[in-house]
């Protein structure tokens, strides 16, 4: 073991190659999935800022007496009541909102950019329903518009998915939304890698004339093969064998080792219960079904196996697999206690999330719910954090974290408010007082232009 | 508090009787379809407005609602609503017809269906009438002849069955039509000369057939509005144009999201536009200089323009219109304009009668229980000529099978 983590400054593929040869026969070599593509990701330039009077929804759930907040060297040090630092530039909020910066788990910014046209199209790799292999990042384009809208929005941090259309669609990034040249600049650094995979009629539309899957069995038969490989890759290089590296196979066992999040595209609750019981045949977790347009019918069990749900406020009824969508979806799992949250998977639910968890939050209440709006703000960054694997980094007001921070304009339930202020690590990156907002290279030259 | 007003609306909309139960809204906030707002207590009985004014009192076993908001119903200029069940699944999509026989003269009232589960959803939304509007299909620019219906839900809910004739220029148009705009351009004047053409035998049109010749008739003489969807301001200056050449045709163009650029000679060429205010992206090249200060700059102009949620145009999500109204008022419209966007306007160009609110009328209304423009609002009751409509759906009944605070331990097939 010690041996193999000395290796680790090797390249990837000389890694696999880098076990032990005097090891006794029974000693296992831990799986370690190599690393490329780095983080280059640097906060901008911030100053000691004191926040005070605040109305504060700091994001654990519960409320709060705090009206302040001190950020220092990008993080947040202090918050509590009527902080005082002589040292930090104040800012008066004036009596109004405070929140954690919001984070989108299902995202196609950048990979289904705008405009959209055909050359646009990076998100889905629709070449095979097994494409484990590939990397959302690669697909990235850091000069869609849509990043720029998003971050006037609240949003901070947001998680790029392939699409739908493979059972293993590939590797989803989680970025700051970091104005950059390059999506490395993007990237949240050490957040875990995710695999997304999808259920249901997609893939057996897509594949059930180009030689399957055709059907719902076909898809549980090809997840099920492609994990048996895996785990035999997995046991292989456990076992010393030094197999040949086979990106596909190196991304499930990422999974099988628990460094890679599952992010699984499933709407149907029957299915869901399904995939939680392959995941139990495999070993693994599923740490979010996305869209999860009938988890309110199996609100325990997604409880019972502690696997969040990432859904819509309202969508439903484009396809068959959605027509059961309910206005209570968020709610009714977040009551069975169960980790809900509100995505979008869309450039423009992404710049209002809050009105969405406002929606399903008020319709949960209307059902005869009692859900404070502390505890509904946990659908927009709390539970997004934990299921990204970044709640330590991010998605609270809590001392030690990022100091991602929103100071809105009015009630961030209310349809009316806006972010007023964004700030990412304590930088201040937009500023609707000013008018201080960043412009992608595709939006220069137009009449619209900043 | 709020959930004894809710139990008793629930009582209210449970009743067989239309006007089983009489309403004393006690404080409303009114709001009209010009978008005023005012402050009244309300008696409805019999499902009449019987009093308004300060300081009345609720008759004898009147239901009390207090500080509630009333409204007009919302009105959708553009759905597709009753005409798709489920987008992705063809054989139940009437939105869209690739057929050599008809264009212009495809009718969306034979397709119509007033049970699509959609139709509840949006009327429990606070939406009851919808303009129903078809897209084209194969080489057409025509979507063919768009209706008008009451979504109460019942047969006979259509109330205009040739309200419009839809047809795509930009880039949509552009790809039908053989690849360029040009090629768009000239189906479209073709076709309106087939229009002025005295037909022999049923083919023998420059690009129409005599059956959507003759419904185009209608168009050209200002019987029924042209509602062209197109987005560049290129499109709308060649929109803009073609108006002074047909003057006589009533002009409403969907999408618009670069009206800002134009929208001087949009308002002075009486051009109606249709726009999302949250269209802010460029989503292709017909929209390079999208942006939500658009509704801002159409309204400064005097443009005549509805609000929709054009992403409810392709999805079935109209019960989203408030939202996008309340949206435009968090980017600077006023609360009127915005308002009136989604009601007085589409209704006022499609003939539509959303009551006066008076006293003595038959209430035609929605009771909200809070600001209409807020997505945190919900409407607890509809009246249509003072007949109470029922809020229920297939989304309410499938939310009370899951009810979380259900006492039901049945199995859920069984509740």
């Amino acid at each position: 073991m010690i041996k193999f983590r000395s290796c680790l400054a090797l390249t990837a593929a000389l890694l696999m190659a880098c076990t032990a040869a005097d090891d006794d026969e029974n000693e296992t070599i831990a799986f370690e999935l190599p690393t490329a593509f780095p983080s280059t990701y640097t906060p901008m330039p911030s100053e000691k800022t004191l926040i005070t009077n605040a109305v504060m929804i700091d994001g654990t759930g519960e409320p709060t007496e705090a009206n302040s907040l001190l950020i220092a060297d990008g993080r947040i040090s202090a918050i509590g009541v009527d902080l005082t630092a002589d040292d930090a530039t104040t800012m008066d909020a004036g009596g109004r909102f405070v929140t954690p910066g919001i984070i989108d788990i299902h995202s196609h910014l950048g990979n289904y950019p705008t405009p959209s046209v055909n050359a646009h199209g990076d998100g889905n790799e629709v070449t095979s329903p097994i494409t484990s292999e590939v990397y959302a990042e690669h697909g990235v384009w850091p000069q869609d518009p849509g990043f720029d809208e998003a971050l006037q929005g609240g949003v901070t941090t947001l998680h790029i998915l392939p699409g739908s259309a493979n059972l293993f669609g590939g590797r989803g990034v989680t970025l700051r939304n970091m104005p950059s040249r390059t999506v490395q600049g993007m990237k949240f650094p050490d957040a875990p890698y995710t695999l997304k995979m999808a259920c249901g009629e997609n893939p057996k539309r897509v594949y059930g004339s180009r030689g399957g899957p055709g059907s719902r069995m076909g898809n549980v038969a090809g997840y099920r093969k492609n994990w048996i490989k895996a785990a035999e890759y997995k046991k292989k290089v456990e076992d010393g064998d030094e197999p040949t590296r086979d990106l596909q196979l190196e991304t499930l066992a990422g999974v099988l080792n628990g460094d890679i999040l599952i992010q699984m595209h499933c709407y149907r609750a029957d299915e869901m219960a399904q995939i939680i019981d392959l995941s139990k045949e495999f070993g693994y977790k599923i740490t979010t079904f996305h869209h999860a347009v009938e988890a309110y019918k199996i609100g325990d069990l997604l409880a019972e196996n502690d696997t969040c749900a990432a859904m819509w406020a309202d969508w439903y009824g484009f396809k068959m697999e959605s027509y059961d969508g309910i206005l209570e979806n968020v709610p009714f799992v977040h009551a069975a206690g169960a980790c809900a949250m509100i995505h979008s998977d869309d450039d423009k639910n992404i710049q209002r999330l809050n009105q969405e968890v406002a929606k399903a939050w008020a319709n949960g209440n209307r059902a005869g719910l009692d859900i404070s709006k502390e505890e509904a703000w946990t659908w927009l960054s709390t539970n997004p954090a934990k299921a990204l694997g970044i709640l330590d980094q991010t998605g609270t007001l809590e001392v030690g974290k990022r100091a991602d921070v929103l100071v809105w304009n009015g009630d961030p339930f209310s349809t009316f408010s806006r972010p007023d202020q964004v700030y990412m690590d304590g930088a201040l990156m937009f500023d609707r007082e000013t008018g201080l907002k960043p412009q992608s290279d595709f939006r220069l030259g137009t009449e619209i232009a900043r | 508090m709020k959930h004894l007003f809710l139990a008793s609306a629930a009582t209210l909309l449970t009743a067989t009787s239309a006007f089983a139960q009489d309403m004393f809204l006690d404080n409303a906030t009114i709001l009209s379809s010009d978008g005023s707002q005012r402050t009244a207590d309300i008696q409805m009985r019999g499902g009449v407005i019987a009093a308004m004014g300060a300081e009345l009192t609720a008759t004898d076993g009147a239901t009390v609602m207090s500080n509630m908001w009333v409204s007009p119903p919302l009105v959708t200029a553009v759905s597709t609503l009753g005409i798709v069940d489920i987008g992705g699944e063809s054989a139940t999509n009437d939105t869209s017809a690739n057929t050599d026989l008809a264009s212009a003269s495809l009718r969306a009232a034979d397709s119509f269906n007033p049970r699509e589960v959609h139709i509840a959803n949006a009327r429990r939304r606070g939406v009851l009438y919808g303009v129903i509007v078809q897209n084209p299909a194969g080489d057409t620019i025509f979507g063919g002849t768009g209706m008008v219906a009451s979504l109460d839900g019942g047969d006979a809910s259509i109330l205009d069955d040739a309200a419009l004739v839809h047809i795509a220029l930009g880039e949509s148009g552009a790809r039908r039509a053989g690849g360029s705009r040009a090629a768009a351009m000239a189906q479209l004047r073709g076709a309106l000369e087939d229009a002025r053409r005295d037909f022999r035998t049923q083919d023998e049109g420059d690009v129409l057939r005599r059956r959507d010749a003759r419904t185009l008739r209608d168009v050209l003489a200002g019987r029924m509005p042209l509602m062209i969807s197109a987005s560049r301001a290129s499109d709308l200056n060649a929109i803009i144009n073609l108006k002074s050449d047909f003057p006589s045709i009533d002009m409403i163009v969907v999408g618009a999201e670069e009206a800002h650029l134009v929208a001087a000679e949009l308002a002075s060429a009486g051009i109606k536009i249709v726009i999302d205010p949250q269209e802010n992206l460029p989503d292709t090249f017909d929209s390079v200089n999208a942006s939500l200060d658009n509704v801002l700059a159409v309204d400064e102009a005097g443009v005549d323009y509805a609000i929709v949620g054009l992403s409810s145009f392709r999805t079935i999500k109209a019960g989203g219109l408030s939202q996008h109204a309340g949206n435009a008022v968090g980017n600077g419209l006023s609360r009127e304009s915005a308002f009136e966007a989604i009601t007085g306007t589409p209704a006022r160009w499609f003939g539509i009668d959303l009551g006066d609110m008076d006293v003595g009328s038959p209430a035609t209304l929605v009771v909200w229980d809070g600001d209409p423009l807020e997505a945190t609002s919900a409407p607890l009751a509809m009246y249509q000529d003072g007949n109470a409509l029922s809020l229920d759906s297939r989304m309410t009944a499938l939310r009370d099978r899951y009810n979380p605070t259900t006492d039901d331990e049945r199995p859920h097939k069984y509740r």
